[in-house]
């Protein structure tokens, strides 16, 4: 491939207005960044329109817009499971969260662990909460720079080899300077930009794409019949039915769990915010649902027989399905608008990770385990600190490991985060948990879990559970976090009991 | 003052039980994965999930909307209780 000139002016231009956006932002509603709920979580003032862009830019990142149609591109329908997903995903948010961010607002919590930290005193599970939340963040933000390297190769930089890594790697040192200085402010003012660049591109690319490949009739048409609906089940197996349901609903329960979500949850002004949010967010959804759709667009343009396309399939596999797409259907100066929107994309979200992951190691870790006694500004301190870390960590992770271990460690990451639901879920209206129960069981699901995905050898989180002679295909996560509940539920009365006792003869 | 917001009966989440709509037509998959009938094209796993997304979210909407006029009507009748400081008159 060469460079394409066009393109990438346009790329680097969008990029170095971020860029100044990302250090202006700073200013923005100016507080004193010395203070860690201002740096991370923007003082908890924003209200429900830049909440929309921000819970936007953090959910729906680059990876999603690159990985998703790489799925119905390579798995026909299974892959679309991702739109009853994010369908689940509201509901959940308007039961659980405004009632989690009530209580952390009235308590000044940072983090999920600072939460059960408080719900359920316990030091040990909040210091689970905040190395889970850690070790399942740290590939999501990896994968986020295999979403910005896939783009940048398809402008035609030269792939491979350290002279192949130097876009990514100046792009992350701008994102940790503007992360350093203007905290969760940068990617909320970023993400607004982004999202102006998304909205574009995909109704461009839903117009004008199938316009040029006969309608959608023609697309539908060229795509072979057996990846168009799930395979119905036989004999004693549920098949994909159990397996779509079950990955639709687990991805749901873990989203918000994830601390770059908590993040951006925490940090609106209001519980309502939050409520209209749930309703508001669903036209990201249905933007996804479209991009979901560009999979098969590049099936029916053939990209992937395309000989100009064929160096980048071999290095990218079908995560270059959609640049593909992009290069063989628009003019060169609208791939670099759309380029940079996912791009930017990555930035997004990588920002949010980054901050998120900050201030757990902050509050919970460096405070409560190392320096107590630290000043608010030393807290603040650490966590801009840790922040640059984090996004060295992750660059170093995606140079130096194959990128099938960063996309296994991600999906690992979701059976990991959702282990964190029982005490998160149980402490919205109970404190009565024994939390020695919750961390038993918080151990027992994160180890099955992982048992699970290891039984499939990382390839899958489908994991086949026979129960009385049917098999139930369904993602690890959700069975998991079955067996946490249920072993947190049954072990708190006797650990209860036990504890009281304990306390009544040291008493007497 | 946030006590009293607190005291909302159980029976007034009812608008809640909404939720289970969406969540009973997106598990229960063998109701949507056929191919007919196509809208535009479109074979009828792929519209009728995508018109999820709208329904899902009109029915989150409602629900906010019911809770609020529910919030509304409780603490407005709290407020006229305390104004007159007589519970008979409203209750």
């Amino acid at each position: 491939m060469t460079l394409d000139l066009t393109a990438t002016i346009i790329f680097v231009a969008l990029f170095l207005f971020v860029t100044w956006l990302g250090f202006v932002a700073a200013r923005w509603r100016k507080a004193d960044l010395n203070l860690l709920h201002e740096w991370g979580l923007g003082g908890r003032r924003f209200g429900t329109v830049v909440t929309w862009f921000l819970l936007g830019g953090d959910l729906y990142t680059a990876y999603t817009f690159i990985a998703v149609p790489a799925l119905v591109f390579g798995k026909g329908a299974m892959g679309f499971f991702a739109v009853p997903y994010t369908i689940l995903i509201y509901p959940i948010l308007y039961l659980v969260f405004p009632r989690l961010w009530a209580i952390a607002h009235e308590r000044g919590h940072v983090t999920a662990a600072d939460y059960v930290r408080d719900r359920f005193g316990s030091r040990m599970l909040a210091l689970a909460f905040a190395l889970t939340g850690i070790v399942a963040t740290m590939p999501y933000i990896a994968l986020q720079l295999v979403g910005m390297e896939v783009v940048i190769g398809a402008l035609g930089f030269p792939a491979g080899g350290f002279v192949g890594h130097i876009p990514l790697i100046i792009a992350f040192i701008v994102l940790a300077a503007f992360t350093y200085t203007s905290g969760l402010r940068a990617p909320a003012l970023i993400a607004i930009v982004k999202d102006v660049l998304i909205f574009v591109t995909v109704f461009a690319a839903v117009v004008v794409i199938p316009a040029k490949l006969g309608g959608y009739g023609a697309i539908f048409a060229s795509v072979p019949a057996e990846k168009l609906t799930l395979t119905p089940p036989s004999g004693d197996s549920l098949g994909s039915y159990s397996a779509y349901a079950t990955l639709a609903l687990g991805s749901a329960l873990a989203l918000f769990l994830y601390p770059h979500a908590m993040t951006g949850i925490l940090s609106s002004s209001s519980g309502n915010v939050i409520r209209r949010n749930a309703a508001l967010l669903a036209a990201y959804s249905f933007i996804l649902g479209l991009i979901a759709l560009l999979g098969y667009m590049a099936i029916a343009a053939g990209v992937d027989r395309d000989p100009a396309y064929a160096a980048g399939f071999a290095q990218y596999g079908p995560n270059f399905a959609v640049p593909a797409l992009f290069l063989a259907s628009f003019p060169s100066w609208f791939v670099g608008v759309a380029f940079a929107a996912i791009a930017i994309g990555a930035l997004v979200p990588a920002a949010i990770m980054s901050i998120a992951c900050a201030n757990l190691f902050t509050r919970n870790l460096y405070k409560e385990f190392i320096r107590p006694d630290c000043s608010q500004a030393d807290e603040a301190r650490m966590a801009k600190i840790v922040s640059l870390v984090v996004k060295i960590g992750a660059v170093v992770f995606i140079l130096a490991i194959p990128q099938a271990y960063a996309i296994q460690l991600q999906l690992l990451g979701g059976i990991w985060i959702i282990q964190l639901l029982p005490p998160i879920l149980l402490g919205l209206y109970t404190r009565s948990f024994n939390a020695l129960a919750l961390l038993i069981g918080w151990a027992a699901g994160t180890a099955i879990g992982t048992y699970m995905a290891a039984a499939q050898g990382f390839a899958s989180s489908v994991y086949p559970l026979e129960i009385f002679g049917v098999t139930l295909p369904g993602y690890a996560a959700l069975y998991s976090v079955v067996i946490n509940f249920l072993l947190a539920a049954a072990l708190s009365p006797p650990l209860d009991l036990m504890a009281r006792r304990s306390a009544a003869s040291t008493a007497s | 003052m946030t006590r009293a917001k607190k005291k909302r009966g159980w029976l007034s989440y009812w608008p809640r039980l909404l939720f289970l709509i969406p969540f009973v037509a997106m598990l229960w998959v063998p109701s949507y994965n056929r191919i007919e009938p196509e809208l535009g094209g479109i074979p009828f796993f792929y519209w009728y999930q995508l018109g999820w997304i709208l329904l899902g979210a009109a029915v989150v909407l409602l629900v906010h909307v019911i809770d609020t006029r529910i919030t509304h009507v409780t603490e407005s009748s709290r407020k006229r209780l305390e104004a007159t400081d007589v519970p008979g008159d409203i209750l």
